[in-house]
């Protein structure tokens, strides 16, 4: 590797480390005559450093006045609560701009999240979601109708755990599935984004018991969300017994992917 | 038949098994070969999806994966 790309990467690693552990939000960062003596680098190293904090999201510039520590990100947790649920916990006032509420026909992977038939109805719901008055992610949601059948009926409810517990339907687990990717011209106008910005797009189903109760594809601003995951050690494979079936092949073990 | 002997059939029986992991709200099972896993049957048995990627194959059940994956060990 070349040494600017080193030397890039120190100035990178030492601004993150003082924006994380040492500044507070608002904070201004050291200036990049300070920076280029402490590091013996040039002004473009400096720049490049910064610039890749602040397409992180860890930094902020703002014009003529300098680069500033930017808000901490929210870890979006995978737990099965709803978003309202997760703002309030942090202290956060919830709030929603509602762009459909109807029934709908469950298209094929629709109907396949909730164990339904293409056709199916469905109860839709798509949603801005604001802290604060932020926005901060968009949300499509499939209920299935025949499950709760006046969702609507009072129009969007504020939050639909809250309406599946008041009818005795208790979300206790679900899946969800993550992917980085960009969003497009029109959620960019949704989030207050530019186009192409990064967003996590969550998949999610949501179950109570054996029921299906809930798809939702929900698009989060990767500037405002990190993902937090818990990790544990797999319990213990269980396997034939040898001569088990009488058909194993010993040694074929392969790697493991999702 | 129990869930636990419709899932094995399903997965190609017990011959076809390396082993069974559970894993949180699946069984993540490696097979020795994928073609004899049926998926549709692994559905009917009460799944709730299948993710097959080489000889991985992954079925969706929910937390009570503990349980079942001790079911399949007695039947292996």
């Amino acid at each position: 590797m070349r040494p600017s790309v080193l030397k890039y990467v120190r100035v990178r690693d030492y601004l993150r480390s003082l924006v994380t552990h040492e500044l507070q939000v608002g904070d201004a960062i050291p200036s990049e005559r300070l920076l280029c003596e402490r590091f013996g680098v040039s002004r473009m190293t400096v720049r490049q450093a910064v610039d890749a904090l602040v397409v992180e999201g860890l930094l902020e510039r703002e014009q003529g006045r300098g680069t500033f520590v930017a808000p901490a990100k929210l870890d979006l947790q995978v737990r099965l609560s709803s978003f309202g649920e997760e703002m309030a916990r942090r202290g956060m006032v919830p709030s929603s701009q509602v762009i459909a509420a109807e029934d709908v026909p469950a298209s094929t992977d629709v109907a396949d999240a909730l164990d339904l038939v293409p056709g199916d109805p469905v109860h839709y719901l798509h949603r801005i979601r604001y802290a604060d008055g932020e926005p901060m992610a968009i949300e499509q949601l499939w209920v299935p109708r025949l499950l709760l059948p006046g969702l609507l009926d009072a129009g969007a409810p504020t939050s639909v755990y809250g309406e599946l517990r008041a009818a005795g339907i208790e979300p206790d687990w679900g899946e969800d599935t993550v992917a980085a990717s960009e969003i497009d011209a029109q959620g960019a106008a949704m989030l207050g984004l530019r186009a192409g910005a990064a967003v996590l797009r969550l998949a999610r189903r949501t179950f109570a018991g054996q029921t299906a109760c809930v798809y939702s594809r929900s698009s989060y601003r990767a500037d405002r969300y990190v993902l937090w995951v818990p990790l544990r050690a797999p319990r213990k494979p269980v396997a034939p017994r040898p001569g088990a079936g009488g058909a194993a092949v010993p040694g074929t073990a392969g790697v493991m992917t999702t | 038949m129990t869930q636990a002997s419709r899932i094995l059939a399903a997965l190609g029986g017990v011959g076809n098994i390396i082993d069974i992991e559970p894993c949180t709200t699946r069984l993540r099972s490696e097979v020795h070969d994928a073609r004899l896993v049926d998926t549709a049957a692994l559905r009917a048995a009460g799944s709730h999806g299948v993710m097959i990627s080489g000889r991985v194959v992954q079925v969706v059940v929910g937390p009570g994966v503990d349980v079942l994956a001790t079911d399949l060990e007695e039947l292996m």
